[in-house]
């Protein structure tokens, strides 16, 4: 079992058996592979290059909808000419960080300055928010249910949502453990900013 | 998802309004709101912790930015021109979080 992410004089660190790795670097795979746009031949070039998509459209898949939302709630013309300027970058930048997690776990040990640590954030959250569309965690209620498989005994021959709510109940453990870290991070470096000597207070 | 343990202040701290993109004093000349929406997978600690380190909140202020988006489904957690909300939006996009940009009043 993974020892969770912790913050200490290290840094931020956690420790993974080979198995764990594995799956995480599959599932970081899985949501680069999700967000990379379909490179069309005609496109031009030029318009790549500065980040611009002039035919973007509203992504079909409801997990790539909500990696890449509307910025308008009711206006699909803004949001549209929106996605046009932002949507690429966005998707690069979401793929860089799940693909520079997914290289920190080469180590045995993980062990995440700031910005690491950053990448490692957002690339938890976005797996989590695609295996949750795949789960269809979409109330409070639904989050409980999935939160209630709690081990192997609970998954059958071919169970794939167990299998799947089992996935993402660890990488949300991983992420609570990564966040509490992070925070513990910020209040020492926040301390040392007010002046005071906060105990244990590594890069990031 | 469990709760994380919370300390919720009802008034931001004196000197937050300062931090913010308008003071309460030209609010009414500000045209936009980033909005930041519920959903039951984003954690409550990891929300709060986006709201202290990219907008510079105290974690007071963050912590309840973060409860009105859980148990009223949204909050305006910043105002400004369209320019900077909108750019605020990809920033939230960017953390998973779902926020939208509307022009103020439209909340009602």
């Amino acid at each position: 079992m993974a020892e969770p992410f912790t913050y200490g004089r290290k840094g931020i660190s956690a420790r993974f058996e080979d198995a764990e790795r594995e799956l995480l670097r599959g599932l970081f795979r899985d949501v680069v592979a999700l967000l990379e746009p379909d490179e069309r031949p005609d496109e031009d070039p030029l318009a790549a290059l500065v980040g611009i998509s002039p035919d973007a459209s509203e992504p079909e898949d409801p997990a790539v909808r909500r990696l890449l939302p509307n910025v308008s709630r009711d206006d699909a013309e803004a949001s549209l000419e929106f996605r046009r300027f932002t949507e690429r970058s966005l998707r690069e930048t979401k793929a860089g960080a799940l693909r520079a997690a997914a290289l920190g776990l080469e180590a045995r040990d993980v062990v995440l300055d700031g910005a690491a640590a950053a990448h490692w954030a957002t690339a938890l959250t976005d797996v989590r928010l695609v295996l949750a569309e795949r789960l269809g965690i979409r109330t409070e209620e639904d989050a409980e249910r999935v939160h209630a498989v709690a081990d192997w005994s609970d998954v059958g021959d071919d169970d794939v949502d167990a299998y799947l709510a089992l996935v993402y109940n660890f990488v949300t453990w991983l992420q609570t453990t990564l966040v509490d870290a992070m925070m513990a991070a910020h209040r020492a470096q926040a301390g040392r900013t007010r002046g005071g000597n906060a105990p244990g207070a590594g890069k990031g | 998802m469990e709760a994380m343990s919370l300390s919720v202040a009802t008034e931001p701290s004196p000197g937050l309004r300062e931090q913010t993109t308008a003071g309460t004093d030209t609010a009414h000349l500000v045209p936009w709101n980033l909005v930041v929406w519920n959903d039951p997978v984003n954690l409550m600690s990891y929300v709060s912790y986006v709201f202290q380190t990219y907008f510079g909140y105290t974690e007071a202020k963050a912590d309840a930015l973060m409860m009105q988006v859980h148990t009223e489904g949204r909050s305006i957690v910043s105002h400004g021109s369209k320019e900077t909300v909108e750019r605020q939006a990809v920033a939230m996009h960017n953390y998973g979080l779902w926020a939208t940009v509307e022009r103020a009043g439209e909340d009602g």
